[in-house]
């Protein structure tokens, strides 16, 4: 046998083993993909499962959640009037324009304050208790909470205020007679 | 003769490359697996994370019966307080 003839066919052999080694390793390390592609597949199955009545679920909570919010909406505008978007514009800067449309109404959003003294004074006649002292500044710091602030007779203001306290501080803002809160963070700023 | 020394020639050539491109191939294919693998243990974490999505049933009956009293409670107002 001539040396060229030998060294090609040595050359084919090591080229055929090489060709043999490098794919029967492939083909093991894809047969380990494929299996550890089966176990992401079943674990995505269980996401798909677990995550499929999501939207429904948030559709209906949303649904339940809108209609609540337009009833009280719808009552608001009906018992505060042109004031309801000045007021919910002073809580919550920004939302006035957007409440008036909901509403379906529209026009100029103009903040009312804090202070809300027809509401303050419809829930003092219906509560039975003296107006509102002229003084806000000087009036009493007994009250221990919104509600027996009202009973006190006082003003109906939007400034935020921590929740009802028995003991008052020195840091406290100055509570005042009849003041009910509607400002503060949101439940989803928090 | 001299084709038989070319055919060496090439086939000398030949193995390098084709071993080069054998390895490339074994290696991404290597470096695969344990990608799939912490997908894997990704996902099956997302899966038990998941968990507690069951609890958006219970969450949404809370909201209905919550919206349901703010109802009853703005009806009462509605009576209670003067239109504007």
């Amino acid at each position: 046998m001539d040396l060229p003839v030998a060294i090609i066919i040595l050359f084919i052999v090591v080229i055929v083993a090489m060709l043999a080694i490098y794919l029967i390793a492939t083909i093991v390390e894809l047969l380990k993909i494929n299996a550890g592609l089966d176990q992401v597949l079943d674990k995505v199955g269980e996401i798909a499962t677990k995550t499929a009545p999501v939207n429904g679920v948030l559709d209906a909570v949303n649904a339940t959640l809108v209609a609540g919010r337009n009833l009280l909406e719808g009552l608001f505008y009906q018992k505060a009037g042109p004031d309801a978007a000045g007021l919910v514009e002073s809580a919550f800067p920004g939302e006035g324009p957007r409440f008036l449309q909901r509403v379906g109404k529209s026009g100029t959003v103009v903040p009312i304050g804090e202070d809300y003294p027809r509401g303050a004074a419809i829930l003092n006649s219906l509560l039975g208790v003296a107006p509102a002292p002229a003084a806000p500044a000087a009036a009493p710091a007994a009250a221990s909470g919104p509600a027996e602030s009202v009973r006190q007779g006082g003003r109906i203001t939007l400034r935020g205020k921590s929740a009802p306290s028995s003991s008052a501080t020195v840091a406290d803002p100055p509570s005042e007679p009849g003041r009910l809160s509607a400002r503060g963070s949101r439940p989803w700023e928090r | 003769m001299a084709i038989l020394w070319v055919m060496v020639i090439v086939l000398g050539v030949t193995i390098p490359v084709l071993a080069m491109l054998l390895k490339g191939v074994l290696g991404a294919a290597r470096s695969i697996t344990p990608t799939v693998g912490a997908i894997s243990g990704v996902a099956a974490a997302a899966s038990s994370d998941l968990d507690a999505v069951i609890a958006l049933v219970t969450t949404q009956n809370y909201i209905s019966q919550v919206v349901a009293g703010l109802a009853n409670y703005g009806g009462s107002l509605a009576v209670a307080l003067p239109d504007a």
